[in-house]
């Protein structure tokens, strides 16, 4: 049996602007097991970023936890404050950005800012962290990490800063990292490597990730399990294999034809009509019913409930009930085995 | 090139560039100030102009040695300054630099003790207002240190005197020490009291908000996210990464400040009567001392622009990213790559 180091229960996330609240994260239920790679997909604005930073309680003050737990290694850390949150973060939980350019402190040699994470959650002398500072940097493949160590970021390209980074990260052997749009910003070689390297870490140090991404194509290549997010909602979650091979939801279907690599040379891409719904009064029932030709009448009225598909795969759309009428799925990809 | 040739070059060109200002001050100053309408010969002579006839008058202009065109003039001021001869103070009728420099000191204390004196509270209230931002101390102290500023401080000296001179008597009024206690210190802090106020009330603020901003701006960048992911504090990050990066601004802020707290020191001077140049730069603009004048403008043009040095050279310890040699070493990389 997987041991869960991270859940979710119905985990719902609003911000409070001067037009009214925004719901980012609408009751959103997750497991995440211990050594797996959960990717989390979707479009800009579906809520994401929201979701992950509001486990570490990253968030402005503007936002608030509705309503739903976070358990943490069976811990549930919904209700804790800043002090024990500090314990947490780099320690347990840890975070990469999406811009290696910006997300480090451009005057601090990068060996300080990695101790600094280790000092922090370990209590060793300067030359036990900055030993164990080195052993990071080789770690993420860092060349000559000695003398890199007493560099600023501005010596080190994107690629290597995303390395660093990843090196802050996971300097204090954290159990969970959020690796967020990680590799977004980076060229497609680079980003590549970043993937095997996460692999990698994952195989040697077992941590978990939670890997938020819009690339399928990134996903396929990491994932163990995906989940889509629409509107602040998961509307699919299962394994790669599942999601990828088998989609349920028709927004997923839409994602899966939208892919370059489904479509015929010379044609044009495959496209979702519309745009996502503004998050300030999101419609009672799919958010997606209104980009959606295969909606019901009921995906305009009702919230879609959870429909179990396997063990593993779940998806929320009124498709998949009994009384729905049987609509044949567009062909999207193809087992090579099969 | 190697790191030592342009460390000299680099030092070489910043006192080229610091001549170069020094003598277009001194040209528009010399310029302006004879514009300005009004007799200097009043000054010198007194009411004993007006008993003058033409003869008389040109003799006494070329003694003074305001005859003759404006160019010519200043090429003759130049060439004394050079060798140190600043020229007679036209209403002291003694040497310039005679007249100035018992005052200078004064001037130096009391402008830099307020100068620090700011900027040390400036950053410390900075540094707690964006450790705190939003909360209702903030504001409170945002609201408070605004209304503070907006005080004038001719009006703040003058009521101060009222209070606490006038009324309470408990501190003097005007100068900088009794007679005869020049050298007695406590006497010295005692008439510097009520102008630090003056100065530090009215330039506190200013500087303070603009630090607090600073602070605030860098707290909204991504690294300060990476950072508190780690598990840093609020007042980690503020102060160890934070007041780093705006360190190189503050040192700018200081060094581009020095003007404007050195104007705070002149009309300090003004209400309080405290002997210094602030106090002397008014009276020889207003009797025409041309000489006199100009020796102030120099000073003062000398401390700021040397100040501007300074903190170019301050920044660059700080921020590595600033230093001039690695532009031009990054410049070559790039060339030679591109040929």
């Amino acid at each position: 049996m997987a041991e869960p180091m991270l859940q979710l229960k119905n985990l719902s996330v609003s911000f409070d602007t001067k037009n009214g609240e925004v719901e980012a994260v609408r009751d959103v239920s997750l497991t995440l097991n211990k050594g797996e790679i959960l990717a989390i997909v979707g479009e800009s604005g579906c809520g994401k970023t929201v979701m992950s930073q509001s486990v570490l309680k990253l968030l402005p003050k503007t936002s608030r936890i509705k309503q739903g737990r976070i358990i943490v290694d069976g811990e549930d850390i919904t209700d804790y404050k800043e002090k024990e949150m500090r314990k947490l973060r780099g320690g347990v939980l840890s975070m990469v950005f999406q811009d290696p350019m910006t997300t480090l402190n451009p005057t601090i040699p990068i060996g300080k800012q990695i101790t600094e994470s280790i000092m922090k959650h370990n209590k060793i002398s300067k030359e036990e962290a900055k030993k164990r500072g080195v052993e990071m940097l080789n770690l993420v493949g860092i060349n000559q990490p000695e003398e890199m160590f007493a560099l600023q970021p501005h010596f080190f390209s994107g690629g290597m800063r995303q390395r660093c980074v990843l090196a802050i990260a996971l300097a204090s052997n954290p159990k969970i990292l959020f690796a967020d749009e990680a590799t977004t910003a980076l060229d497609v070689t680079v980003q590549a490597k970043i993937l095997n390297l996460l692999l990698d870490i994952r195989d040697k140090t077992g941590i978990s990730i939670v890997f938020i991404s819009h690339d399928l194509g990134v996903v396929a290549k990491i994932a163990d399990r995906v989940a889509v997010m629409y509107a602040g909602k998961i509307v699919e979650i299962g394994t790669a294999a599942d999601v990828f091979y088998d989609p349920r939801h028709p927004y997923v279907w839409g994602l899966m034809a939208a892919l370059p690599s489904l479509t015929k040379a010379g044609a044009c891409l495959a496209t979702i009509p519309g745009m996502p719904p503004v998050m300030l009064n999101p419609p009672p029932g799919d958010a997606f019913a209104v980009r959606n030709k295969f909606a019901l009448a009921i995906d305009y009225a009702e919230m879609p409930p959870m429909y179990e598909i396997s063990p593993t795969h779940y998806a929320a759309t009124w498709l998949l009930d009994e009384k729905s009428p049987q609509i044949k799925r567009p062909i999207l990809l193809k087992r090579m085995d099969q | 090139m190697n790191r030592k040739g342009m460390l000299a070059e680099k030092i070489l060109r910043r006192i080229l560039w610091f001549l170069i200002s020094m003598l277009i001050l001194s040209v528009a100053v010399f310029y302006f100030a004879r514009l300005a309408p009004g007799d200097p010969l009043q000054s010198y002579y007194g009411d004993a102009v007006e008993s003058m006839n033409s003869t008389e008058l040109d003799a006494a202009r070329a003694r003074l040695g305001l005859d003759g065109p404006i160019a010519l003039q200043y090429v003759k001021w130049i060439a004394n300054a050079a060798q140190g001869d600043f020229g007679l103070s036209l209403k002291y009728k003694m040497p310039a630099l005679d007249v100035i420099t018992p005052l200078i000191g004064n001037t130096l204390i009391l402008g830099g003790v307020a100068y620090v004196l700011v900027f040390a509270l400036a950053i410390i209230l900075a540094l707690f207002c964006a450790m705190h931002e939003d909360t209702w101390i903030d504001r409170i102290i945002c609201k408070v240190g605004t209304a503070a500023y907006y005080i004038p401080s001719f009006w703040l000296g003058v009521v101060l005197v009222l209070v606490f001179s006038v009324n309470l008597g408990w501190l003097p009024s005007s100068g900088a020490y009794d007679i005869g206690k020049s050298n007695d210190l406590l006497n010295r802090i005692q008439h510097m009291i009520l102008p630090l106020t003056v100065m530090i009330l009215s330039h506190l603020w200013y500087y303070a908000y603009m630090i607090r901003n600073k602070l605030l701006d860098e707290i909204r960048k991504e690294y300060v996210l990476l950072a508190k992911s780690k598990g840093c504090t609020k007042s980690e990050i503020v102060l160890k990464h934070c007041f780093r990066n705006v360190a190189p601004t503050i040192v700018s802020i200081m060094a581009i400040s020095i003007p404007h707290v050195l104007s705070g020191t002149f009309i300090a001077e003004a209400v309080f009567n405290y002997p210094g140049i602030g106090a002397l730069s008014v009276t020889s603009a207003k009797y025409h001392d041309y000489n006199l004048l100009m020796l102030i403008v120099m000073i003062t043009g000398v401390m700021v622009v040397s100040s501007s040095i300074i903190a170019q050279f301050v920044n660059e310890a700080i921020d590595p990213r600033m230093k001039l040699t690695e532009v031009s070493a990054w410049k070559e990389t790039s060339q030679t790559s591109s040929l």
